[in-house]
Parts: C-alpha cells; structure tokens; sequence
C-alpha cells in the first residue's frame, strides 16, 4: 500500500528512476539516495540553460534538491519522472536568475569599497599621514612627558615599572602623562580647525 | 576526507527519508471538491434559494442567458481543475488559457447582456438593480468557497504559487456569481456588472495575496 515503509531496502529496484522514486516514497533511504545521485547530471543540465556560472548551477541543483525533498509526495507512481523533476528544476533556476537580476538591479559593486575602508593595509597614504602628524605633535611635548606617555600608554608599563625605567616619581609621571595628553588634545583641535 | 556540498546534502536528504503518502492525482481531486461543492450548492438553494431567480434573469433571452450562465460556470470549473493541475510540478499552463478563454467569453456575454438592456430599457439598464448586496453575496461566498481550495492545494506545496493562486482565486469568484444567480432574481445592469468584476476581483486578489501564507509553497 502506498505511504507504508519499505523495510527491505532493496538494491535492485526496477523501473529506473521511476522505481527509485517510488521505492522512496516509501521510506526506502537507499532508494532515495541513489535517485537523488543518478538525477545530478539531468538537473544540472537543466540548470545550465538558464545560469551560466559553475557556482549558480550548483545552487540550483541544490535547491531543486530540497525543493524536491518537500514535494516528493506530488510525484505520481508510475508516471514518468523527468517532466517532473524537470518542472522542479526549471522553476528553481527561474527564480535564482530573477533573484540574481534583483540583486543587480539594486546593488553596486564597488572593489574600491573593500580596499579603503576594510582593509587597513590599504589606507597606507591615510596611515603615513596620521603617523607623521602624531610624531610632529610628540615632538613638540617636553622630554618628560614625551618619556611618560610613551612608556605607559604606549608600551603599556605600569606606574611602578614606568617609574623604575626613567626614574621619575609615580606622582611625577601621573602629571606628566596628564599634560602631555592635555597638550596633544589641544594641538590637534588647533589643527582641526579651518 | 571533505565531502562536496551537493553530496552531503544528498545524503542528508536521504536520512530524512520518510514515508510520504503520495496525493491522489490533481485533477481527481479537483473532481472530489467541485462534487462536494455542487452537493453543497444544492443544498443552499433547495433551503435558502429565491424561487424563480434564474427564471427572473432568463426572462425573454433564454438562450444568451445560458450561454452566460455556461461560460460561468466553465470559467469555475476550469479555474479549478487548472488550480490543482498547477500546483503540482509539470502541471500544464494550458489550464491558464482555457480558464482565461472562458472568462473572456464571461465577460463578453455579460457586456453584451447588460448592452441589450441598456437599448430595451433605456436609462435604466445603468441602474443598480441587485442593491449592492451582490458585492457582499460574491466575496462572502467565494471566501466560503476558496478556503477549502486554498487548503487542499496547499497539500501539494506548490512550487510557483502565483498561477495557482490566481486560478483558485478565479474559480471561486466565478462559482460564487454561479450561486449567486439563484439568489438574485434581476436581469443584471451595467452597474450589477461592474459590481460583479469588483467582487470578483476582490476573490483573486485576496487568494493572491494570501498565496505565500496559505499554500505554503515549496
């Protein structure tokens, strides 16, 4: 009867891929797999008069696949499977070019983009300057704070440690690298403005 | 080893594989319902039907009236029949076109009909004569109507749900205005008429904007 499990599992199913489908209807997972193997080729075939791209095809077929899965139960026993597999796999590659019409109708590609703004190695003009600029702006501290600010917040050392290195008091080095900061601050506002 | 994508799909898919039990062919099953909504039919108008309606509306043209009443009817019966055929994949788009000649023979009949009674009456062949209530009548009973064929065509999950949305839209409209004919004892106007096509409108407009809801496509 149809719609019961087919505990056999049988390898040698005939009637082709209509046997294999049907046999899958029935719950065989052997069957299944191997239909779904042996229709690549036509899929993909049907695929290709619509998408040119390797990987566009390869979606479609994979959505043919999955569309398949949830409408296997459409497929009427004993008929011949390829018109309608055939129906699955035009409509899906139908809807993946409209997809990709949309997609270009809306959206701009622009390489550039990605070069300026996500990759740092790309704003090396932006980075020179923004480094020239802050050397230009360290030179004008007094050695002190200069000596300050580079040991603990560039390289990161603790007060203790900072103290230690230059032999400034943890006071000492507190002010320094709060006038420094405070001196920084206030020539790149100047060099902000117009 | 790195199995390809489609592969591994493939064996995945296989994992789930289920019984399913296959539908009844389309057309069988569109024969089941349009049994059950005549049966229904009958009913309504043996219990709640205005005796003489469709005496009243073939009054003097019999044979145009029929004819009328026949394209009706088709533009029903092969909206229907085309509704199940198409949700199914492969399913012929020819269903579209004789569902669409019939609907255009419809439609001519009926501009004919309200023409002729326009030149017989005069000015009032623009009256309204069915009181606006078949606006009503029309969407109340095609939304009764395109329920259950919205339901049992969501059973196929079809693949492109706008034809078959359309079509089921259509079918329900047109045996909609079929009841109608025995509830509304006029000769329909110019105005009855375009109040029709607005009922009739409405009916496919809303089965189409309720295909992605309502017939869960694939």
């Amino acid at each position: 009867m149809a719609g019961e499990p087919d505990s056999r599992g049988e390898s040698g199913i005939p009637g082709g891929w209509e046997g294999l489908l049907a046999a899958a209807q029935k719950g065989d997972a052997d069957a299944y797999r191997r239909f779904l193997l042996v229709i690549l080729p036509f899929v993909r075939t049907v695929a290709r008069r619509y998408l040119r791209s390797d990987d566009a095809v390869e979606d479609v077929v994979q959505d043919t696949l999955l569309t398949l899965h949830r409408v296997r139960h459409t497929y009427q026993p004993g008929r011949p499977v390829k018109p309608w597999l055939a129906a699955i796999a035009t409509r899906r590659a139908i809807d993946a070019g409209r997809r990709r019409g949309r997609i270009r109708s809306r959206e701009v590609s622009d390489p550039a983009a990605y070069e300026t703004f996500a990759d740092p190695a790309a704003n090396k003009e932006e980075s020179a300057q923004a480094a020239e600029s802050v050397s230009r702006m360290m030179a004008e501290l007094s050695p002190k704070q200069k000596e300050a600010l580079e040991l603990i917040k560039l390289k990161e050392f603790s007060l203790a440690e900072a103290s230690a290195a230059s032999g400034q008091s943890v006071g000492s080095l507190k002010v320094n690298v709060h006038r420094a900061i405070q001196r920084l601050r206030r020539r790149n506002a100047e060099q902000g403005e117009p | 080893m790195t199995e390809r994508p489609t592969e591994a799909l493939i064996e995945s898919l296989a994992a789930e594989a289920r019984p399913v039990r296959p539908l009844a062919p389309p057309l069988m099953r569109a024969a089941r319902l349009l049994l059950v909504l005549a049966a229904s039919f009958a009913a309504l108008i043996a219990a709640f039907g205005v005796p003489g309606a469709l005496a009243a509306r073939f009054e003097g043209r019999e044979l145009f009236m029929a004819a009328e009443t026949a394209a009706m009817v088709a533009t029903g019966v092969l909206a229907v029949l085309g509704a199940f055929a198409l949700s199914v994949p492969g399913g012929s788009r020819k269903w579209l076109t004789a569902a669409g000649a019939a609907l255009l023979a419809w439609l001519l009949l009926s501009g004919v009909g309200c023409y002729a009674l326009v030149a017989q009456l005069g000015s009032d062949g623009w009256k309204l004569n069915g009181h606006g209530d078949c606006l009503l009548f029309i969407v109340a009973a095609g939304a009764v109507v395109g329920a259950p064929l919205l339901w049992l065509l969501s059973k196929a999950r079809p693949i492109d749900p706008a034809p078959v949305a359309l079509l089921g839209g259509l079918g329900a409209a047109a045996l909609a205005a079929f009841l109608l004919t025995f509830f509304h004892p006029f000769a329909i106007t110019v105005v009855d008429l375009g109040l029709h096509l607005a009922a009739v409108s409405i009916v496919i407009g809303g089965a189409a904007l309720l295909r992605r809801r309502a017939l869960r496509p694939a």
